[in-house]
């Protein structure tokens, strides 16, 4: 493209050039520059962007194709390369380069007054954007705000009585906020946390940001400390009992007696670390305490306790519960010491069985001094039962969780099928026959017998009292069986 | 710290140990010493609860953690993980001995202060058992073949009146001695495990085993 500065030897098809070049560089430059300036939109904040990282600099450069049009020999605008974060005011004023664009589109006016417009144009944008991207940009104020609370948000150095429009998130803000420059939130919410900006009235030059956030003071911390490895050592875990809504950061100490010991972070949890016991059977107490802060406040714990008092195995693996054969009033279930327990030689646990059939609500308990396993003797015959074993130390600390629950039916014999019974009665019609009254059996007519399909007619006949003699054998047997 | 005379525990267990005629072996020992820990350290809640009530607060408070100052003589149930792990019997043993045997005789020596009737009683009752305790130890060792520790003669504990001590500092010697004494019951519970263990014949285990699964 030529630049629109140059000067053609023949007027004509200079105009012409110069024409062409101006409408192409307005078709192309126009829409990068339209979204920028619909209602609705700040002009310099991208807010989405922003709301996501705050820090650097809101704007974005024009349109790629500022470079590919303008010499940048002529025209230094700080459009092409893509913008730094920390960029400053350029060391040439606005004002002067305007003067130089709008002289060299001067300089064309003489060919053609649709050049001339679209240079003003041209211009214009140009240097709308150019006081945009060189106002004061320092990253967001990040401020946080305690819910609940007042704050005022100076528009940054603007007076008291600037004429200023404040956005949030790219929203406009209605004016009853404002107290002069300054906009006021009462009894600030979560919904309230956002970008604000606020630009000047008339030329929405953006004069300031604040990243707001809205939150809560820490409360009081939840610590609790539990040994499930022991003696390797045990881990300490915490929370706070209400949510903050902003970043927190805890810092945890673990003193036994005067010795600092090392609290080692969790790789998976980010709330709890480990400690690896120096010293068993230990008469010192162990020492944790805990601060939380964030910045809108600070608070903290402790705890102490006896090596003993925090030992608490992870509940029985792998509970398994099977029926016996032949039995229909036992159950047998295996289950394995917790993976996590380290040393089940030296350190034995004992065992915690409870058992109940799904129907009732009252458990059946078992202690179990060793062995991992163990055989119900007096479960009800027939129904499903629900069994769960816990696990401890032997002498020391706690019962752990219960485990994962096993369910299992005690053996029962199988039941007789139905159709089995009815060839059973069908083929013993004779036998059976004794026990229905005589008459009966003489229902099949001697004449039929003649005359009919061979062996399906007294067959046919035959049916119903079998079938009834069927199921008088079926209830007969289940009675006896039940 | 109190001092106190002892010589007359040192002779006593070896008594029953020379009286000991068909030895069913040191596994039912050994379960036995190890019943008897599990009966002193419940024994001992109930003691320890009442007496330190007696010493009023901040004794009896379960938050109180004192540093450990004083009470050097006490022996200490507190032992590295992996030295403790690889002790062998005789030295798991002897531990044990040395530290009942010292730990009885400031509880007599806690007994002759002790105020009301009730924790006198009490005390004696309880240093009955520890007594009963440390005769089973001494059976054990016997039965395994170890030779009871012997004091030697310039560390034999001789009473002598210490110090005046404050009354404040001598209720926290008393609350060290309770909490060792809790210490070491719990410490020598693991320890007869750990022997109960080495004593089993592995095959009545796999058997056990074997059962269990109904194979």
């Amino acid at each position: 493209m030529t630049s629109l500065h140059a000067v053609p030897h023949s007027p004509s098809a200079s105009s012409l050039a110069r024409l062409l070049a101006c409408s192409f560089a307005c078709s192309a430059l126009l829409p990068p520059l339209l979204p920028a300036r619909l209602p609705g939109r700040s002009l310099g904040a991208r807010p989405s962007s922003l709301t996501a990282r705050p820090g650097p600099s809101p704007t974005r450069p024009p349109g790629p194709l500022w470079g590919l049009l303008l010499p940048p020999g002529s025209f230094r605008l700080p459009g092409p390369q893509p913008r730094r974060p920390d960029a400053r005011r350029r060391a040439g004023g606005p004002t002067e380069r305007r003067r130089h664009r709008r002289g060299a589109c001067v300089g064309t006016q003489m060919a053609a007054p649709v050049p001339w417009a679209c240079c003003a144009v041209l211009a214009a944008a140009a240097a709308v954007v150019y006081a945009q991207r060189h106002s004061p940009q320092e990253a967001p104020h990040v401020q946080y705000e305690r819910l609940g609370s007042d704050v005022t948000l100076p528009c940054g150095t603007a007076n008291w009585d600037a004429a200023v429009t404040w956005r949030v998130n790219g929203t406009d803000l209605a004016p009853d906020l404002l107290n002069g420059s300054q906009l006021v939130l009462r009894g600030l919410e979560l919904g309230h946390s956002g970008l604000y900006a606020c630009f000047h009235r008339d030329s929405w030059h953006l004069r300031h940001q604040v990243l707001l956030h809205v939150g809560l003071p820490p409360r009081e911390p939840v610590l609790s400390c539990r040994s499930n490895t022991y003696p390797k050592g045990f881990y300490c875990s915490w929370h706070l009992p209400t949510p903050t809504y902003i970043p927190n950061t805890f810092n945890v100490t673990v003193l036994h007696g005067s010795k600092i010991m090392v609290c080692e972070k969790d790789p998976a949890l980010k709330n709890r670390c480990h400690i690896r016991y120096m010293h068993l059977f230990s008469t010192i107490k162990y020492k944790v305490s805990i601060s939380v802060s964030n910045a809108l406040g600070h608070n903290a714990t402790a705890i102490t306790f006896d090596e003993f008092t925090i030992v608490k195995p992870d509940p029985p693996e792998n509970v398994v519960a099977r029926p016996v054969p032949s039995n229909p009033r036992r159950l047998e279930v295996t289950w394995q010491t917790p993976s996590t327990w380290p040393d089940p030689e030296s350190f034995p646990l004992k065992f915690f069985l409870r058992y109940r059939p799904l129907i009732l609500d009252q458990w059946q308990h078992v202690e179990l001094s060793d062995g991992t396993a163990h055989t119900i003797t007096d479960a009800y015959a027939g129904k499903e039962y629900i069994i769960q074993v816990a696990a401890k130390d032997n002498e020391i600390g706690t019962w752990s969780d219960w485990s994962v629950a096993a369910h299992a039916t005690p053996w029962t014999e199988e039941p007789r099928h139905l159709t089995t019974e009815a060839q059973a009665a069908e083929t013993t019609t004779s036998t059976t026959s004794s026990l229905a009254p005589p008459p009966t059996t003489k229902i099949c007519d001697p004449g039929e017998l003649g005359s009919g399909g061979g062996p399906s007619a007294p067959f046919l006949v035959s049916v119903p009292i079998t079938l009834a003699l069927a199921a008088a054998a079926a209830t007969a047997s289940s009675l006896l069986i039940w | 710290m109190l001092a106190c005379l002892c010589t007359v525990l040192w002779h006593l267990p070896a008594v029953p140990a020379l009286n000991r005629t068909g030895d069913p072996g040191p596994g039912l020992s050994i379960q036995k010493t190890y019943d008897l820990t599990r009966y002193l350290e419940h024994q001992l809640r109930s003691l320890a609860g009442t007496y330190l009530n007696y010493l009023g607060p901040p004794f009896n408070e379960p938050d109180f953690n004192p540093p450990r100052l004083g009470a050097e003589t006490l022996p200490r149930a507190t032992v590295d993980l992996e030295v403790w792990r690889s002790l062998n019997d005789k030295l798991r043993l002897t531990q044990n001995y040395e530290a009942y045997s010292h730990l009885l005789c400031y509880l007599r020596g806690l007994n002759r202060q002790a105020a009301t009737a009730e924790l006198r009683r009490s005390l004696a009752h309880f240093c009955t058992s520890l007594q009963g305790l440390l005769g089973s130890i001494a059976g054990v060792m016997a039965a395994l073949g170890y030779p009871l520790p012997q004091p030697l003669p310039g560390t034999e504990p001789t009473w002598t009146p210490g110090p005046a001590h404050s009354d404040f500092l001598q209720k926290m010697d008393d609350f060290w001695l309770l909490k060792e004494l809790q210490t070491w019951l719990w410490r020598s519970a693991k320890d007869f495990n750990r022997l109960k263990k080495k004593m089993q014949p592995p095959a009545a285990a796999v058997t056990l085993h074997l059962g269990a699964h109904g194979f």
